[in-house]
């Protein structure tokens, strides 16, 4: 019996489809769910920012996707093992914490030399963590060979915690989340009130707001330092 | 008999199916709306405490209703499947379609330029015979088109209004080049043999033209939702040229030329295999083996530099934003690209077999042939090593005595130095491939030939120990160097293309050639023909999903985010599955095509014709060439079989 030869052609239509879809359940299967929001208390501990730090680290902050912890040899971004160690002597005149804080709002200010820019910034679309999501990501990074410090109310140069140390944020009530200050222009949030501490534009000089215990180091001009 | 009557009367049946499935579908649309309740008029009826309160019921449903406030709906569900999938799957036919509306005419084109200038008719009558696989596939392309538009404003009604208030003025432009591209389109293949020469490859270059502009406009409202420029944080445009003009456009209106170039050719190559597997004379089949011959070399030559459009629009999506890049190559769909390395490698495997199956239709091919063998190996080296992942899954002791998830040997295969140098070489093999075929046969006798063989062999050795040292070199650089070796890479294999196939074209002139017995191939070569088309349509498949998969949760990525249901991204599994069922679809509706294409040569069905005794005009003697006629009287005398 012959076969006819549509019938011959779809079937190996129907076979090769079939053979690259069997490929296609060979290889690992993850779905990836869009980044869930965390709720950040006001009277979080530092231990408990590490650990949400840690999270959005590894989900909303997509840290992972590039940043590597414990591995070494010819890597594509800085290896994050040990951070807290460098941190404090990466840039001249800029502490551990405001290291941090200008690799994630102001990424491309410093490149660790041998690695090409290409870190975000991660107040902004499409990662847009809140300024407090961001203190946790530090308090993680300071925890990668090092002791976190950080506070919910501790400020930097790129945000000013609330006027009185210790206290909640203005609009949040001990335990219940914070509504973090606007970013400007991000979609679906809210405008910070008139005199609520204001982020600067990018490419705006950024404001000093360290408390006055420590002083404030001159902040470096854009470009001075080499990568 | 029995089945004309059967024939004739499943027509009106199917119509009153289809009107009744209409209906049934328009009364399931209609019953998901608002209904009042009934209520009898209160006229008629003695007004009881319990009309009276049906009547204050009534009332206040209708303020109600009135007092509703519009409220635009982000999203609305497709049913069974969900929109997302529904979107996914109509998009994908109507560019698979269009991909293969926008590449016939381009090779059509450049074969009819070749028939003209070298006066020979079987180009202009190949051309033509390309091009008749195009009006139904236009029809369908516009369907589609349509169908994809009216799907998303019906379930992605909040965004689809954004992306229109974005490109509002783009769609006037293209509407006008639509219409031009259907006006071209028709009078290029209605009016084959109708005007002079020159005015008809007008035509042609003017389709062309016309339809690369549609795909460019319609490519920046897709590059713009991945890489969106010209637009504020929150989305208001600023400009739109700068919209346009996004990152990711010119390198994927390049990629998308070439890869459809690819694609219609090996549809094209596909379709000549079919015709030749049904073919019943020697002429026929000699005939469809040269089309398929032509089909699967548009496909391949167009195939050999997408590799390098792609490394291109990768850097592109890299330089936009580096963690979209590794979102795509190292992060949820790192593995899918595992996936596109078994079907590029089975292309490359699938094309290289069809040229060496070739070469016996080439008397004097024996001597070549003995380097298959090397060829093959190389092949399937490159192959193995563009297919090993990085990371191997595992048990857990399995990681434990390899010390990680990367296998202590195989894992530095599965880096990008070693993938770059496999499908570079792969490429360079193909194209020895290409070269032994067309030299399969011929004796160059050119006084410098010895020379000529010595410059090739020592551009090709040179090209392939450039590209594997760099490959080795990239292990032991930091990565902002490491990154630069793929541009050497592609370079130097370009270079050996451009220079070998320079010389081989004076070394070969005047050469003593050998006949090419046409039809003269395996029929498994036909069907690795066949085989080849649906690996294409499945890549390009794959290649849409990751192309649109990548911004994840974002319409348009970092601006508009995707707050439907489906916003997660789903498993490579279903993704798989979904390409699968849309390109069984796509084949079953270019089957349809192609079967309407081969109705042209089928002879005017003529019962009712008058019987050759009553005069001898009856309108058969202008049957095409080669038809067979079912009428004996009418075979007889026309010698058609």
């Amino acid at each position: 019996m012959t076969i006819p030869l549509v019938a011959r052609i779809g079937v190996l239509v129907l076979a090769t489809t079939a053979f690259y879809g069997y490929v296609g359940q060979m290889v690992p299967q993850s779905e990836v769910q869009p980044p869930e929001e965390i709720a950040i208390r006001a009277d979080l501990t530092t231990p408990e920012m590490v650990e949400i730090g840690r999270e959005i680290a590894d989900g909303k902050g997509l840290c992972r996707t590039c940043h590597t912890i414990g591995q070494s040899g010819a890597l594509r971004f800085p290896d994050l093992a040990g951070v807290a160690g460098r941190a404090a002597e990466r840039v001249q005149g800029l502490s551990a914490l405001d290291y941090f804080a200008q690799s994630l709002y102001e990424p491309d200010a410093f490149v660790v030399p041998g690695f090409n820019p290409g870190m975000p910034t991660i107040n902004r679309p499409p990662i847009g963590l809140t300024d407090q999501e961001i203190l946790c990501v530090i308090a993680y990074l300071q925890s990668l060979g090092g002791t976190p410090t950080v506070t919910l109310q501790t400020s930097h140069r790129y945000y000013a915690a609330p006027a009185t140390p210790g206290a909640a944020p203005p609009d949040a009530a001990a335990g219940a989340p914070v509504t973090t200050p606007a970013a400007p222009g991000v979609p679906g949030t809210t405008p910070a009130a008139p005199g609520a501490p204001q982020k600067p534009e990018p490419g705006q000089p950024l404001p000093l707001t360290r408390p006055p215990a420590e002083p404030a180091p001159a902040a470096p001009a854009r470009g001075a330092v080499t990568r | 008999m029995k089945n004309r009557k059967l024939q004739f009367l499943l027509g009106p049946v199917l119509v009153l199916v289809l009107f009744g499935a209409v209906v049934q579908m328009a009364s399931w649309l209609m019953s998901r709306e608002y209904k009042e309740p009934y209520g009898a008029p209160a006229a008629t009826v003695d007004s009881t405490p319990r009309a009276a309160g049906l009547a204050d019921e009534k009332a206040d449903t209708e303020a109600r209703a009135k007092a509703k406030l519009y409220e635009e709906a982000e999203y609305r569900t497709f049913p069974v499947v969900g929109s997302r999938v529904a979107i996914w799957s109509v998009a994908q036919l109507h560019l698979l379609f269009a991909a293969f509306v926008l590449a016939v005419p381009l090779f059509a084109f450049i074969i009819e330029v070749i028939g003209y200038k070298t006066g020979d008719l079987r180009y202009d009558k190949l051309a033509h015979e390309f091009t008749k696989l195009l009006s139904v596939s236009f029809s369908l392309t516009a369907t589609f088109g349509a169908f994809l538009t009216f799907m998303l404003i019906a379930l992605y009604p909040k965004f689809t209004n954004y992306l229109m208030s974005v490109f509002s003025p783009t769609f006037l432009p293209y509407v006008l080049l639509f219409f031009a591209e259907a006006g071209f389109l028709y009078t290029y293949y209605y009016g084959w043999g109708k005007f002079h020469p020159l005015v008809h490859l007008g035509l042609g270059l003017g389709l062309n033209l016309v339809g690369t502009a549609i795909m460019f406009i319609a490519n920046a409202w897709l590059t713009f939702m991945m890489s969106p420029n010209g637009v504020s944080d929150t989305g208001a445009v600023i400009s739109v040229m700068d919209a346009v003009y996004n990152f990711t456009w010119m390198p994927i209106n390049v990629h998308r030329v070439i890869a459809n170039v690819a694609f219609g050719g090996s549809v094209a190559a596909a379709y000549a295999a079919f015709k030749f597997l049904q073919a019943k004379s020697d002429e026929e089949r000699a005939h469809y083996d040269w089309m398929g011959y032509i089909g699967n070399f548009v496909a391949i030559s167009a195939f050999l530099p997408l590799p390098f459009a792609g490394y291109w629009l990768a850097s592109e999506i890299y330089a936009y934003s580096q963690t979209l890049g590794l979102t795509m190559m190292g992060g949820a769909f790192s593995w899918l690209f595992i996936i596109q390395a078994v079907l590029i490698g089975n292309l490359f495997l699938a094309a290289n077999f069809y040229l060496w199956l070739g070469m016996g239709r080439v008397e004097e091919a024996q001597p070549l042939q003995k380097f298959v063998k090397y060829l093959l190996i190389a092949i399937a080296i490159c192959f193995a090593v563009w297919a090993t992942p990085r990371s191997i899954i595992a048990t857990v002791s399995e990681l434990r005595a390899m010390g990680g998830s990367a296998h202590p040997v195989l894992g530095f295969l599965g880096v990008m130095s070693a993938k770059n140098t496999a499908v570079n070489i792969l490429i360079l093999t193909t194209f020895m491939s290409f070269l032994l075929y067309r030299r399969t046969g011929k004796v160059a006798t050119v006084p410098w030939a010895k020379t000529g063989h010595a410059a090739q062999l020592t551009i090709f050795a040179a090209a392939a120990i450039f590209v594997i040292f760099l490959g080795v070199y990239g292990y032991f650089v930091e990565a902002s160097v490491r990154i630069g070796l793929s541009v050497p890479q592609v370079g130097s294999v370009l270079f050996a293309m451009v220079a070998i196939t320079a010389i081989d074209i004076f070394l070969f002139r005047g050469a003593k050639t050998a006949a090419v017995r046409w039809g003269r191939v395996p029929a498994s070569s036909q069907y690795v023909l066949i085989f080849i088309a649906v690996t294409f349509t499945w890549l390009m498949g794959l290649m849409g999903y990751v192309r649109s998969g990548l911004r994840q949760h974002w319409h348009v990525y970092g601006v508009i985010r995707d707050n439907s249901p489906d916003a997660f991204t789903p498993t490579l599994g279903f993704a798989t599955q979904v390409v699968s069922v849309t390109v069984l679809i796509f084949f079953f509706l270019i089957g349809f095509v192609f079967w309407l294409a081969s109705l042209h040569e089928r002879a005017e069905h003529r019962a009712y014709a008058p019987s050759p005794r009553k005069g001898p005009h009856t309108g058969v003697d202008v049957v095409l060439d080669g038809a067979r006629l079912s009428a004996p009287n009418v075979e007889g005398r026309t010698g058609l079989s």
